[in-house]
This record gives C-alpha cells, sequence and structure tokens, in this order.
C-alpha cells in the first residue's frame, strides 16, 4: 500500500521520534522531580507533543519561536540538544545556558529558540522584534509565539497581536489550549471564550485546530507558516488539546472531573493517535516504531546519567551570562 | 408541551478554510444574538420550551445573560430554554449527540446554526425530526440565508401546527458513502480527492479532486456543488443526482471557474457530467483517496476496501421556510384585526 500522508516515510519516523523523545522526557522529569532529584521547578509538556511537533516540522533554523514556562516540548521539536536541556534542568555546568536557567529559560539562538519564558504572555512581543527582523533583514524567516489559554489575557500578547497586524508581521500566535489556566477553567477566564473571535479583533485570521492530531496541525500549520513567509502576516491557530500532568508538577488537580486524565491517557494520547493511523495505513510498522521507543528511551536514560555527573555552575560564575546578545 | 430544540456548536466555522480561502468568523456574541432571534420568533408562535445543546464556547453564558436582562426588563416572553444533559467535547460530536438526544425527547423539530457540515452531521443523529438550517457555517449551499427571526416563526408555525404539514415540511435528498462498515451521509455532496488522509479535513487543492457527487447544484451555490450548479444545474427536489468526472485542467475540454469556497474561485478541468439514479451504488473513478462530505474529508479508502456511493430520494424533513411564511400570510396566522378587513387588505394587496 502507498504512502498516503504528506510526509515521506523518513521524515514520519522522525516525527514520531520528536513526539516519543518529548513524552519520554516528561515521564522521566515526572518520576526525577517527585524524587527531589530536581531543582526548582517544572511544567511538563506530555500530552501535547503533536502541537509542538507539527508546527516545527516546518522550521528553519532560521524561523525563531518563543516559549512558554511549558516549554521543553518546544525545545526538543526546534532541535535543541536533548542532553544539554537535561542538563540544564539539574542546574549543571554543562545545560543548554550553563545551569543558570533552569527549565523555565532554556534557550538556543543557534536553533531560533529565543526562550522558554517563566513570565506568561512574554513571548509574543520578543517574537515580534524577531519577525520585524526578519521583514526589515528580507529573508523569508517567521517567528511564532506559543502562549496558552491562561496567557491569552495578558496584555502583552493582546498588543503584541496589535503590532503584528499593524506592521503585517510574519508571525504566527499559537494558543496551546488545554482547558486549564493552571487550575482555572477557560470557559470561565476567558471572556469572548473564543481566541478565534480575539484574532478577527485585529483583523487576522484565525482557526482552530484538533491538538491531539498530529496531521491536523501538520497541515494546518503548513498553510499558515507558507502565508507567513509569503508576506500575507500574521496568523492565529488555536490547538485544542489535553495536558497530561499537572500545571506544574506537585499539583494536586482537584479541578479535574473524575476520571478525567484516565480518559485523556486512553481516548487523547496523541502518540496512540499517530501510532494508530500509521499503522493503520500500513507504512509504518510496529517493530519500527518500537525500536525508536527504545532508542528514545536509552537517550533519555543517558542523558539523566550524564546530567547527574555533571559539575554544577562554578561560584566564579555568578554574574556571566547575565545579559547576552540577541 | 411543544417543544423545538436548536444546536448551536461554536466549534463550526473555525476550520483551515479561514486561511485557504476568505471563509468568514460568525463571533459568538453573533451566534448567541441569532439564537435569541430565533427564541423571538418561536415565542409568539406558542412554543413553549426549547432545548438547546450544552457547550463551553460561551454561547450558552452569553445567551442566559441576555435572557436574564430582557426578563428583568420585562421586554420579552422568550420559552423556557433548557440545557442538555450530556457531555460537552467540543467537537462535532457534540452536534450528533444533541441531535439523537432531541429526536428522544420528541423536539418538532431542530435548529442548527451553521453551514453544510454541521448540518450534515445533525441529519445524521436526529432521526425523522425535521431540521431548519440558520446559515452560520463556512460553505452554506445546504442552509439558505435568511434571517434567523423569520426562520424562528416558520418553526414555530409548522411545530405548533398552524401550518398544514403539506406545506410545512420538505423531504430531501442525500447521498450515502460506504467504506466496508462505515457509513456516513454528505446532504450536498460528496468529493473524491486524491488524499488519504483527513489532516485538516478540507479540500482546496484542485489537482486532488477526481470526482464529485451532487444532491443538488444551483448556479448561484457556493461551494463544491457550484460547479453542477454552473455546468448543468439540478434542483433539490428532483429525483436524481449529478456526477463530475475530474481531469487535470491542460487535458480538460470543459474548463471552469468555480467559486469552491467563500473568496475562492478556481479553475477546475471537467471530464464528464453525468445524472445519478436514486439507490444505485456507483463506485469513485480513483482506487484510493478520501471521501469529503459537504466539504471536509472524513472517509479514507484504499485498494483493499469496499466503497460506494448511492443518492437517497425523501431521506429527511426540513422546515419549508418560505411556505410557512406564505401559509401564514395568506390565512393570517400572525394578524390579529377584524376578519373582514384582513380580507380587504388581501384584496386590495392582490389588486396593486
Amino acid at each position: 500500500m502507498s504512502n498516503p500522508f504528506p510526509l515521506e516515510k523518513d521524515r514520519l519516523l522522525e516525527a514520531y521520534r520528536c513526539m516519543k523523545t518529548i513524552r519520554e522526557f516528561e515521564e522521566r522529569l515526572h518520576v526525577d522531580f517527585g524524587r527531589g532529584d530536581i531543582p526548582g521547578f517544572v511544567h511538563l509538556y506530555a500530552g501535547e507533543e503533536a502541537s509542538a511537533v507539527g508546527i516545527m516540522m516546518h522550521l528553519k533554523d532560521l524561523d525563531r519561536i518563543a516559549s512558554t514556562h511549558r516549554g521543553h516540548g518546544h525545545c526538543i521539536a526546534k532541535g535543541v540538544d536533548v542532553k544539554a536541556m537535561m542538563a540544564e534542568i539539574y542546574g549543571k555546568a554543562t545545560g543548554s545556558c550553563g545551569g543558570k536557567g533552569g527549565s523555565m529559560h532554556i534557550a538556543d539562538l543557534s536553533k531560533g529558540m529565543m526562550g522558554a519564558n517563566g513570565i506568561l504572555g512574554a513571548g509574543a512581543p520578543l517574537i515580534c522584534g524577531a519577525a520585524l527582523a526578519a521583514q526589515k533583514l528580507g529573508h523569508d524567516g517567521v517567528g511564532i509565539t506559543f502562549f496558552g489559554d491562561g496567557a491569552s489575557n495578558q496584555g502583552t500578547v493582546l498588543e503584541s497581536m496589535n503590532l503584528a497586524a499593524i506592521w503585517n508581521l510574519p508571525v504566527l500566535f499559537i494558543v496551546e489550549n488545554n482547558g486549564y489556566a493552571e487550575a482555572t477553567s477557560v470557559d470561565y477566564a476567558v471572556a469572548s471564550d473564543s481566541f478565534v473571535d480575539r484574532a478577527a479583533g485585529f483583523g487576522m485570521p484565525g482557526i482552530t485546530v484538533d491538538g491531539t492530531d498530529f496531521f491536523a496541525v501538520f497541515e494546518a500549520a503548513g498553510e499558515i507558516i507558507k502565508r507567513a513567509r509569503e508576506g500575507a502576516g500574521p496568523t492565529l491557530m488555536e490547538c485544542k488539546m489535553i495536558r497530561f500532568f499537572g500545571h506544574f508538577e506537585g499539583d494536586a488537580q482537584t479541578y479535574r472531573a473524575p476520571g478525567e486524565n484516565e480518559d485523556n491517557r486512553k481516548n487523547r494520547d496523541c502518540l496512540k493517535i499517530f501510532r494508530s493511523k500509521v499503522n493503520e495505513a500500513g507504512v509504518l510498522s510496529d517493530a519500527e516504531l518500537n525500536a525508536i521507543d527504545d532508542e528514545v528511551l536509552t537517550l533519555i536514560e543517558e542523558a539523566v546519567e550524564e546530567a547527574k555527573a555533571a559539575p554544577l555552575p562554578a561560584p566564579e560564575e555568578l554574574t556571566t551570562d547575565v545579559y547576552v546578545s540577541y | 408541551m411543544l417543544k423545538v430544540g436548536i444546536i448551536a456548536n461554536p466549534v463550526s466555522a473555525r476550520d483551515i478554510r479561514r486561511i485557504v480561502s476568505h471563509a468568514g468568523n460568525l463571533p459568538i456574541n453573533d451566534r448567541a444574538n441569532i439564537l435569541l432571534r430565533i427564541l423571538t420568533g418561536l415565542a409568539i408562535t406558542g412554543v413553549e420550551e426549547v432545548l438547546i445543546m450544552p457547550e463551553n464556547g460561551g454561547i450558552r453564558s452569553q445567551l442566559l445573560r441576555t435572557i436574564e436582562r430582557e426578563r428583568r426588563m420585562g421586554r420579552h416572553r422568550l420559552p423556557r430554554v433548557t440545557y442538555l444533559e450530556m457531555p460537552v467535547t467540543c467537537t462535532a460530536d457534540d452536534s450528533i449527540e444533541a441531535a439523537r438526544q432531541m429526536h428522544d425527547q420528541g423536539v418538532g423539530a431542530i435548529v442548527v446554526l451553521g453551514g453544510d457540515g454541521t448540518n450534515r452531521v445533525v441529519v445524521s443523529g436526529c432521526g425523522n425530526t425535521p431540521i431548519a438550517g440558520v446559515s452560520t457555517g463556512t460553505n452554506n449551499a445546504f442552509p439558505e440565508l435568511r434571517e434567523p427571526t423569520i426562520t424562528g416563526l416558520a418553526v414555530g408555525l409548522a411545530v405548533t401546527g398552524q401550518v398544514p404539514s403539506e406545506y410545512a415540511f420538505s423531504f430531501n435528498k442525500r447521498l450515502e458513502v460506504t467504506v466496508n462498515d462505515k457509513r456516513e451521509i454528505a446532504l450536498v455532496d460528496v468529493a473524491v480527492v486524491s488524499e488519504r488522509f483527513i489532516g485538516a479535513r478540507a479540500i482546496w487543492k484542485t489537482e486532488n479532486f477526481r470526482d464529485l457527487f451532487v444532491t443538488f447544484g444551483l448556479p448561484d451555490g457556493i461551494g463544491m456543488s457550484s460547479i453542477v450548479g454552473l455546468l448543468a444545474p439540478l434542483d433539490r427536489d428532483t429525483p436524481e443526482g449529478r456526477r463530475i468526472r475530474f481531469l487535470p485542467v491542460e487535458r480538460a475540454n470543459i474548463r471552469l471557474s468555480a467559486p469552491i469556497a467563500p473568496g475562492l474561485i478556481e479553475e477546475v478541468g471537467v471530464g464528464a457530467i453525468e445524472v445519478i439514479q436514486p439507490n444505485t451504488i456507483y463506485l469513485p473513478s480513483v482506487s484510493a483517496g478520501s471521501f469529503a462530505l459537504d466539504g471536509e474529508r472524513e472517509l479514507t479508502f484504499s485498494e483493499v476496501d469496499d466503497v460506494g456511493i448511492r443518492l437517497l430520494t425523501d431521506a429527511f424533513r426540513t422546515i419549508n421556510v418560505p411556505d410557512c411564511m406564505a401559509y401564514a400570510a395568506k390565512h393570517g396566522l400572525l394578524t390579529r384585526v377584524a376578519e373582514n378587513q384582513l380580507r380587504a387588505a388581501q384584496n386590495k394587496g392582490r389588486t396593486q
């Protein structure tokens, strides 16, 4: 049977490997954080992988992204080194940012990853700057800012949408709507209840996609990124998704309905959905996918071992890297 | 108690066609306002209760806030509004489940906010309950463009029996598509496209079009059925369908600029136009691809699948809004004047 998907087989394997890497990275952090091995705070991306990977498969290093406090998935999908990320989260000198940033400040400018961000909605104005630079330099780079349903209410996001619209910037505003702003339901906290309506308020198109379906995200993202590269300006895309874990590690999740987490794992797991589609089409076999699973687990295990063995930043490094030039 | 159902799913008209074409986006506030206008029409005809599909996209909160405000100000007498008890998935599945429950609860009709796709999923769940479409979707070939207040009035007049059923209801054709044991329906068109994945669902890449089957196609229609409408128009009542076989534009004798989506007029190559008969199984002209039902990819198929497309007539009922309102005008259903004055007014109208 021929491949029915809009990606060649090696790209499908790449997509699965990336989603699986994010998943296992987060599952391992869930365990290690519970054990008290990790300093600081972590917010896990597990369950949301199809969004990061479906979008990032279209990007080049020249393209810029600005992430959120829940940024591990965006980093991995944008090509940041997994071992350096793990070391960063463990606060070690071999980390992406020398161990001084931790989970919420991982950045790698060489990959176009402008940083996870502990300030809600702070990525949006940053990415407008990156997109303005692309526009002025005359290349076809795009800027993508991710934010959640909660951060969508921040003034910075709305101001950035206005700026992107009036300057016709190649910016994509990606609302990763997992249903909760920390513990507050989106139904309560978002006045218009519709992110697409908010885009319309700035005269920019907005769409909603099923963020649990890699192929839906991939196809829609391809169109809006192409549109931005061609000079058609900003777009908002809402990915409706779920997160497997709490807002932060340690969140008791008392706001969830009984059985919600179990139902999410059983019926809305983007990795399961991907596997079932490629299996059913006869394009990727279980053996091929299981082999990737094993390789990913080995990578994560090595990343953790190396992170644990790595040195802490030296005290004399305290004041270095405080400011960096973009 | 006379009940009517309303399905307004906030996820409708949010898909990629706002990017690949210039399809509109009806804001949530306007959708709530449309519901209020429908309720106004229903109330005056004597409908006492309205069942509404629950959702958490904002329509409910806006509507209830407005109803409460209107009630406090004593402005309108509206039917009692009740929301169905069902889980909300924020998908089109909510519309199907709501249609099932409304049918089970014996509503006289279901008013549907949406385009061809939303009307399609409601028909797939509502059994023999008639529907009335309010055009708020992406492609609106099936629901006619009309002020919702009037749709509310007509639905009320129909379900309360003030307009006899021979005027109140119309029967409609539909298409059935089967892939092995899966069966889906389409109200307007089934497009066969070569893409074999569902993805973002919409269809807009004309080079992938292979076949088109329609129940009707009007010259002033929008969407895939416009291709038939501009080449060999077919109305909603004639008991037959049409099939188009596409060819690459450079090989086709007929090259048509067709409005395949709002703001998207593309040239398509047509190889043949054929009549299709009811209750006959037709096969797609390719062995693998997807079926797009009323504009959205829903089913994929390959060489190993058993597939078929069939036209059914008298398949489901809709409220005939123009005929309901014409009957109301003729018989003075909304008029409170002395009978002789009414007759004089009608006679005067005829002579002018």
